[in-house]
């Protein structure tokens, strides 16, 4: 349950992505920042898409890099958030 | 006007804010251009009305509106006076940014008075030397024991003459953070920007931090976020105002040229049985049909709580600005004479409208991030072809 949520959650994420900027490819540990992917803007309509599709709430305790940095740790803090980690 | 222009949702409230406007505005904005400063009195009437806290939670003291509400009273407003309007953009600004990244312990310290009007708030992020780059902001944030220490300066800070706190952007180290700090705090001079070219009422402030002590309960958001998360919030909200401030002063122009395009005797005629006079209404009035659907549509995606919200603003802003800009120069030509007197609306929207285009991000800003947007958008079209 928990794996084939983590897909769904990555997958979701990685498409918004893709969609949104001119990258062709994103690979589940690129670093989103570090890379350029991430800018001011997007990184704000990064976490307004996550808030909306997965109904969470990211708010100031939720600041870490390590919770955006790559699609991995931004599925894992989408999955941890909404208490469904471990479903 | 209604008739003419795609009518928002609320036309109840619509016709609330304009009758608000039309008896406690309009009537005075000339008078605070010229004496630039907004009375006391004034500021008392938008915070008694609930339109300082419109955006809050009732929960925190404020009105709890949706977006398109809060649009539509910045319309009203900025066909008023702008310089009152950009005082609800900045409160809207820390206050949503509060919202958004206080603790519980700051919202509940510091929404209340700012959605009752108690407290007037600044965004103070511009410096002397950082204006349209972010990046490069000199004001520092060193910590030192239990509490910070705030050094630098922040220029053309709106508001900042009569704020009673301020929401700040510094360097702490290599990292970008934001701090709230009273007007009171030792080592804080506020010293007034006169004689601006718009905006001349809104109390713009040149702001001098030396060695002001901040507690880290001041602290808004975390460091290493400011730049990339804490300010983008209030900017957008920023720019939501002055989109549809900008959207009201359109209109202010658009109403003040039919009327003295009808009554302006020129030879036999009137100036609006002139040809050229009505390719110049004709524009003013598209324009104007124009920002209204994208001022709505920022708004009712913010609402929506859409991604697409952030690029929606940027292009309201954008359009809406300009659009007022070519109005007010054409609606000045419209009045002539008359419109070149400091008596006249359209004399003060053509001076506040350049302001429109400058602050929350230039035009030009806008343009880079828009054009980098649509081609980015193009290429993907491409790739997937």
């Amino acid at each position: 349950m928990s794996a084939e949520l983590a897909t769904g959650v990555k997958q979701t994420v990685r498409d918004f992505i893709l969609r949104s900027v001119a990258i062709k490819k994103l690979d589940d540990d690129d670093d989103l920042f570090a890379s350029g992917i991430v800018n001011s803007l997007f990184a704000v309509q990064l976490m307004t898409f996550v808030e909306k599709t997965f109904a969470i709430e990211v708010d100031v305790d939720d600041l870490e890099i390590a919770n955006f940095r790559s699609l991995n740790a931004t599925t894992a803090f989408v999955l941890r958030k909404n208490g469904r980690l471990n479903g | 006007m209604g008739e003419l222009a795609t009518a928002w949702l609320d036309e109840a409230n619509e016709a609330s804010f304009n009758a608000f406007v039309a008896a406690n505005v309009a009537p005075f904005a000339e008078d605070w251009d010229r004496q630039q400063r907004i009375p006391e009195s004034a500021l008392a009437l938008i915070a008694g009305a609930g339109y300082l806290g419109c955006s809050v939670p009732r929960e925190y003291g404020g009105q709890g509106w949706d977006t398109v509400s809060f649009g539509l009273l910045n319309e009203a407003l900025g066909r008023g006076s702008c310089a009152l309007a950009d005082v609800l953009t900045v409160q809207a600004m820390v206050s949503m940014t509060l919202l958004k990244w206080g603790t519980r312990e700051q919202k509940q310290k510091w929404l209340p008075p700012l959605a009752s009007g108690k407290t007037i708030a600044a965004f103070a992020m511009t410096e002397p030397g950082a204006g349209s780059d972010l990046r490069s902001l000199s004001t520092t944030l060193a910590r030192e024991g239990e509490h910070y220490v705030l050094n630098g300066a922040k220029r053309w800070i709106s508001c900042g003459q009569f704020a009673g706190v301020f929401l700040v952007f510094a360097m702490h180290g290599q990292h970008s953070v934001a701090c709230l700090v009273p007007r009171e705090s030792a080592g804080l001079r506020i010293e007034p920007i006169d004689d601006l070219l718009g905006f001349r009422a809104a109390g713009l402030a040149e702001l001098r931090f030396d060695a002001v002590a901040v507690p880290a309960a001041n602290i808004v958001g975390k460091p290493g976020f400011a730049l990339s998360h804490i300010a983008p919030v209030g900017l957008h909200f920023g720019r939501i105002s002055t989109a549809c401030s900008a959207l009201g002063l359109l209109r202010g122009c658009f109403e003040e040229s039919i009327a003295r395009a009808a009554t302006r005797r020129i030879g036999e005629r009137t100036a609006g049985q002139i040809g050229m006079v009505r390719s110049m209404i004709a524009r003013m009035g598209a324009d104007l049909e124009a920002a209204r659907l994208l001022c709505h549509d920022a708004c009712r995606a913010e609402d929506e709580h859409l991604p697409a919200a952030y690029e929606k603003t940027l292009i309201a802003k954008y359009f809406t600005s300009r659009a007022a800009t070519r109005a007010a120069s054409d609606a000045v030509q419209i009045c002539g004479a008359s419109g070149c007197h400091a008596s006249s609306a359209v004399s003060r929207y053509y001076r506040d409208a350049k302001i429109l285009e400058i602050i929350e991000g230039t035009t030009q800003i806008h343009e880079d991030v828009l054009g980098k947007m649509f081609v980015d958008k193009a290429g993907r079209i491409a790739h997937e072809r």
